[in-house]
């Protein structure tokens, strides 16, 4: 235990250095800012400029509540981003450019646990990410009614919040074992995913628009739970004979939803295991933790 | 023909070859080129149709899907590319080398120019023919006059980029991911940029330096819609584009000349990871 603990506090260490200390502390917050500030405001902007055709083409603008349910949406799906996809680049970046996935594999530390550390420190980055860009949006107004946090449901948030971080790990596992039997071009399998999950979890449009026989596969997934409920701990329902409340899952109660994440993370969990023996056995036994493709 | 313009001319298609031929021998991009940015096309796709949004919005985010290839070669395949082939050890022979650099940098965004193309066409195609949208050709040659602008400008400006990376080393990675969500906002790749005439000029003049916004709100109007969502008359994006060519071009062969006497006064240019 100690040697996971050993591990996990030097390898988020070393994740935070490589993220960070790149620029001086006050660029890098622009960093931290700028990035996930402005993917948001692009969504503000679609919003805008769908509401202002809309109106003048069919008399009836956007329902107001789109916006802030694309806005947090958003803003949650950053962790995904920022946790998934950070722990499988930490394969590539250390293998392909700094060339040390190697000497990490037959040290003393614990493999695995060095892949969490290093997505912890992606969530940190993650979460800060989307503090700010929540805090950033109250400055618009229709977010600033919507984001009432005497309405936020705290506890229901840190719920989501834990079972997702576990969800996220395990889901970063998945695919950090990939890479591992993988070329640098496997970054095309992070983004594909990527890709997968913001268009099948219902990031920017709620899943009731969905053809029919791609609901399920969305319903399947542990991340549409997942934003579900961040989405409803931090704005709550939505207003009755909104198009948002017509979602297959909108109708479940917040237990309801957590147990189905609960449930679909433990399943995602023990395949995440299985998924990263396998792919470390076979990655030794092929030579692909020293293997590099002229990055 | 004078030695010269020979040497330069055979190490920019030499460059472009590398370039062009990888298309052929890993065919896997048609997979991760078409399928993936179809992922987000079809997310904010729904999302407009969501938000009951014209059909025209949904050939907006095509269009604007197929112009974003072109944005991520800029910034990945010329940008940090330099930066790259320190790291992998090339780009001290291409220095050492008696081909000039502009030659390496006119042939990678050749090269990169002929690939994207491809990637965007499918995508506009697929985009196109899986959701519909109400596109018009009838404007077809000045449409593609317009696109072949752009890409001068746009690629002149990764010419730029690939030695200004260079100089900024290890922040390269970071500044190619902070050139990302920044300027897809910024140019309107999703949404017509017509909203911004609310906003101060200044925001309107920084959209317009970079060649995305001038470019893609000439197409939107050839291609979709007429007046409705401009930001300004074709007339204007055109001039815009052509000076933004001519600049981005001058300022890279300048930047270069700078990175080349950097190196000579410092002698650290093939230094990796710094």
């Amino acid at each position: 235990m100690t040697s996971h603990l050993r591990t996990l506090k030097w390898s988020t260490w070393l994740g935070w250095q490589v993220e960070s200390n790149w620029a001086n502390p006050w660029l890098f917050i622009l960093y931290l800012v700028v990035k996930p500030v402005t993917g948001s405001l692009m969504l503000v902007c679609m919003f805008i400029a769908a509401d202002m055709a809309a109106d003048a083409a069919f008399g009836r603008g956007v329902p107001p509540e789109f916006l802030p349910y694309v806005y947090v949406s958003n803003a949650c799906y950053a962790l995904v981003g920022a946790v998934m996809f950070g722990m499988s680049s930490v394969v590539i970046a250390d293998r392909e450019s700094y060339r040390m996935l190697k000497y990490i594999f037959i040290s003393p530390a614990e493999f695995q646990t060095y892949f969490l550390g290093r997505g912890f420190a992606k969530a940190m980055e993650g979460i800060g990410g989307a503090i700010i860009t929540l805090l950033a949006g109250l400055a618009l107004p229709g977010i600033r009614n919507s984001l009432n946090f005497g309405n936020m449901d705290v506890g229901w948030l840190v719920a989501y919040l834990l079972v997702g971080f576990v969800m996220l790990w395990a889901a970063g596992m998945v695919l950090a074992s990939a890479m591992l039997n993988m070329s640098r071009s496997s970054m095309f399998l992070s983004e594909g995913i990527a890709g997968v999950i913001y268009f099948l979890s219902g990031v920017v449009f709620p899943l009731a628009i969905l053809p029919s026989w791609l609901k399920p596969v969305s319903v399947c997934l542990p991340t549409t739970y997942w934003l579900e409920g961040m989405r409803r701990a931090i704005l709550g329902p939505p207003p009755s004979g909104s198009p948002l409340g017509q979602s297959p899952i909108a109708g479940w109660s917040n237990f309801e939803l957590l147990l189905a994440m609960v449930v679909s993370t433990l399943v995602l969990v023990t395949a995440a295991q299985f998924f990263y023996r396998w792919s470390v056995g076979k990655a030794w036994r092929n030579g692909k933790i020293e293997e590099t493709s002229g990055m | 023909m004078p030695a010269a313009i020979t040497l330069f001319f055979q190490a920019m298609f030499a460059r472009s070859y590398a370039r062009v031929i990888w298309m052929f021998r890993n065919r896997t991009w048609i997979l991760q080129e078409t399928l993936l940015p179809m992922l987000s096309v079809a997310a904010f796709a729904y999302a407009y149709r969501a938000m009951n949004a014209p059909d025209r919005f949904v050939g907006y985010v095509v269009l604007g899907a197929a112009m974003t290839a072109f944005w991520f070669n800029v910034l990945w395949s010329m940008g940090a590319h330099l930066y790259w082939e320190r790291d992998s050890g090339n780009l001290e022979l291409y220095i050492m080398s008696p081909a000039p650099m502009m030659a390496i940098l006119a042939g990678m965004a050749i090269g990169g120019m002929a690939t994207t193309c491809t990637r965007a066409v499918a995508i506009l195609v697929t985009g196109i023919l899986i959701f519909d949208a109400p596109i018009t050709f009838e404007h077809g040659w000045l449409a593609l006059a317009i696109f072949l602008l752009t890409l001068v400008a746009l690629y002149g400006l990764g010419m730029m980029f690939a030695s200004l990376f260079l100089l900024w080393g290890r922040e390269a990675w970071h500044i190619v991911n902070l050139l990302q969500e920044p300027v897809f906002l910024m140019t309107g790749m999703n949404f017509p940029v017509k909203i911004f005439l609310n906003l101060p000029l200044v925001i309107v003049g920084g959209a317009l330096f970079i060649p995305l916004t001038a470019g893609m709100d000439a197409l939107r109007q050839l291609l979709f819609t007429g007046t409705a969502d401009r930001l300004m008359a074709i007339e204007y994006e055109i001039a815009i584009l052509a000076g933004l060519g001519v600049f981005f071009l001058v300022a890279a062969r300048w930047f270069l000349k700078v990175l080349e006497r950097k190196a000579k006064i410092e002698g650290k240019l093939g230094l990796r990871w710094q």
